[in-house]
């Protein structure tokens, strides 16, 4: 059953044991934050702040909707205990399925409208998230919806906002992000305004829809309806024509300026660090602001592993690059982002290794913006889901003088990678390896080393035998 | 009373005493604390003894807090936004401001 909103959402996790409400005053000013950040160390379950400080009664801030493996398993409404490999395949199987949107009249996301004027960003508790950003972060987990108005697509990504004054937010969709695209193609040469949305607060699978790199002209809309199994009931705007999730909790809107900016950033970023993106952002003019009442903020406290961008991404991220490395035909297996590396390391298994097949994985990964740094290719036997085989894997099988391969790039590196220095950043310059852990191509099939393990180095007869008999030895654990 | 500011500079080192513009957060504490304002100010190393002294706190682009804070005297509040399109250089822009 596909949740009809957060709300819904919250119910299940408080259910299964996955969500603590915290009724006791805290502070938005970096108390939120600093707790959100020690439950998420320590792999601890999605928080209801239900009291903040300054605000209304029931304005509430939510962190953390999919930071463990278990939230992403029952927002896919998948048993919570399900694997990491059987939640990738069940949202790769599902990702494929598209249920055009509904237009509905009723949403529960205009209960309470302020418009022009009236407006006032500062009614909403919008975290200090980490000691040091460069303001309040209020889009930290959203939906960020743009439209072409040549073509009618509309785009939704997820991207960071900071409340700049009462009526203004400064951003940083990347330069490279699709709504750069739009508004450079389609905005700025006319010096015309980009009309903007900002959701909040929506089902968690409109979240993760919002983060997966869809190609151009793909209607996010339409794969977050597959992937719930229920078309996503959209609203009009107030004051432009873009159409948003009804059951969202907060809706911003207004218009990005073309001519205009403002200071943003820095902010506490998802591979763990604050490395320094600042002032090279957007300025969005907000007309109107509408919310649930008693709205809840979604919040994700970014920072070192795990939380929502390094378990519910990673799986985003994996399934749009093993669908790019099969297009480009290679012969990929299965491809595992660990949270642990912050989509700046990837696994990828393949059918057959070889220098070769690891170029044109290098290949791949380096072709346009270029978010991933190190990759590391096993073969086929090897469980690229478990760090420790890949681990070996990588100590055992990759030729320290043969087995990297270094391609070097510019302007289209991740800004946020905290090896780069301040100007490699700025200036978009930086690296990939690729870490072949693959027997050489050419490598005769007597001279490859034998693995020596129980599956590999015995007759069938013998591990049969020795399954069979396994209680009898008198010896516990997997028989 | 006092107030109390953040700005945030790439490096200290972009930082000149003397009048210029630059974007501060106001740290009053309340539900409108570390909203932005553009002014023109004065500002000095030493820490203010003056009436209209006030606090600037200064932190870089990775968010370093410089132990030291500076004083900052605003001569006159502007629009909170500068000429420039999206993606550009803030910093760039301000200097076109003095
Ligand atoms: C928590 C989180 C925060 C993100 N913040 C940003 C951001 O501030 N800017 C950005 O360009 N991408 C950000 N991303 C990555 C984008 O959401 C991702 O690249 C997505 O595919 C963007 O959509 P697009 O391909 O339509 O640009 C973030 C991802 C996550 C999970």
């Amino acid at each position: 059953m596909p949740f009809a909103d957060l709300r819904d959402f919250i119910s299940a996790l408080e259910r299964s044991g996955d969500l603590v409400r915290i009724g006791q005053e805290v502070d938005w000013d970096l108390e939120v934050g600093a707790i959100s950040r020690r439950v998420f160390e320590q792999g601890g379950p999605a928080l209801l702040f239900e009291r903040i400080k300054d605000y209304p009664n029931g304005y509430a801030i939510l962190n953390g909707p999919v930071g463990t493996w278990r939230r992403v398993a029952i927002a896919l409404d998948l048993d919570p205990n399900s694997s990491v490999r059987e939640i990738y395949a069940a949202y790769t199987e599902r990702r494929e399925r598209k249920i055009p949107q509904a237009t509905v009249s009723s949403a529960p996301c205009q209960e309470e409208v302020m418009v022009g004027p009236d407006v006032d960003l500062y009614r909403l508790p919008a975290p200090m998230v980490h000691d040091g950003d460069g303001g309040r972060y209020i889009g930290t987990w959203d939906v960020v919806i743009t439209k072409d108005p040549e073509t009618g697509w509309t785009n939704w990504g997820m991207y960071r906002f900071m409340t700049h004054t009462r009526n203004m937010l400064v951003g940083w969709p990347q330069a490279t992000s699709q709504l750069a695209l739009m508004m450079k193609n389609q905005f700025l040469p006319h010096n015309r305004a980009m009309p903007i949305a900002i959701a909040i607060g929506c089902d968690p699978l409109c979240h993760m829809v919002a983060t997966d790199p869809f190609k151009p002209g793909e209607s996010e809309v339409e794969y977050a309806g597959g992937l719930r199994g229920a078309a996503v009931g959209l609203v009009s705007c107030k004051t432009h024509d873009l159409m948003v999730p009804a059951h969202a909790e907060i809706v911003i809107e207004g218009e990005v300026l073309p001519d205009r900016i403002a200071l943003e950033g820095p902010f506490g970023e998802y591979p763990g660090y604050r490395s320094g993106t600042m002032g090279e952002g957007v300025l969005v003019q907000v007309t109107a602001v509408a919310h649930r009442r008693r709205p809840i903020l979604t919040l994700s406290t970014l920072g070192i592993p795990p939380d929502d961008s390094s378990i519910a991404a990673s799986l985003t991220a994996a399934t749009a690059m093993k669908r790019g490395l099969m297009r480009r035909g290679v012969p990929v297996k299965e491809v595992y982002v660990p949270p642990e590396g912050v989509t700046h390391l990837v696994v990828v298994s393949v059918e057959r290794g070889g220098r070769q097949v690891a170029q044109q994985v290098l290949d791949f990964f380096t072709a346009r913006r270029v978010m991933v740094s190190k990759v590391v290719v096993v073969d086929r036997d090897v469980d690229a889901f478990d760090m420790a085989q890949v681990i070996h894997a990588f100590a055992t099988k990759c030729h320290p003088g043969k087995g990297m391969i270094v391609q070097h790039y510019e302007g289209r590196g991740n800004a946020l990678t905290p090896c780069y220095s301040a100007e490699e950043r700025r200036k978009l310059n930086g690296a990939s390896v690729v870490f072949d852990a693959t027997w050489p191509e050419e490598w005769a099939e007597e001279a490859i080393p034998v693995k020596a393990s129980f599956a590999t180095t015995y007759p069938e007869s013998v591990q049969e035998k020795v399954r069979k008999n396994w209680r009898s030895y008198g010896l516990g654990g997997k028989a | 009373m006092k107030r109390e500011y953040v700005t945030f500079v790439r490096k200290i080192s972009d930082l000149a005493e003397g009048r210029q513009a630059l974007f501060i957060k106001d740290l009053s504490p309340g539900p409108r604390k570390y909203d932005t304002k553009l002014v023109r100010a004065e500002l000095a190393r030493r820490s203010g003894e003056g009436p209209d002294d006030n606090v600037l706190w200064i932190r870089s682009e990775t968010g370093y807090l410089h132990p030291q804070p500076w004083t900052i005297r605003i001569l006159e509040e502007l629009p909170p936004h500068v000429a420039g399109q999206p993606w550009q250089d803030v910093f760039a822009s301000l200097k076109q401001l003095k």
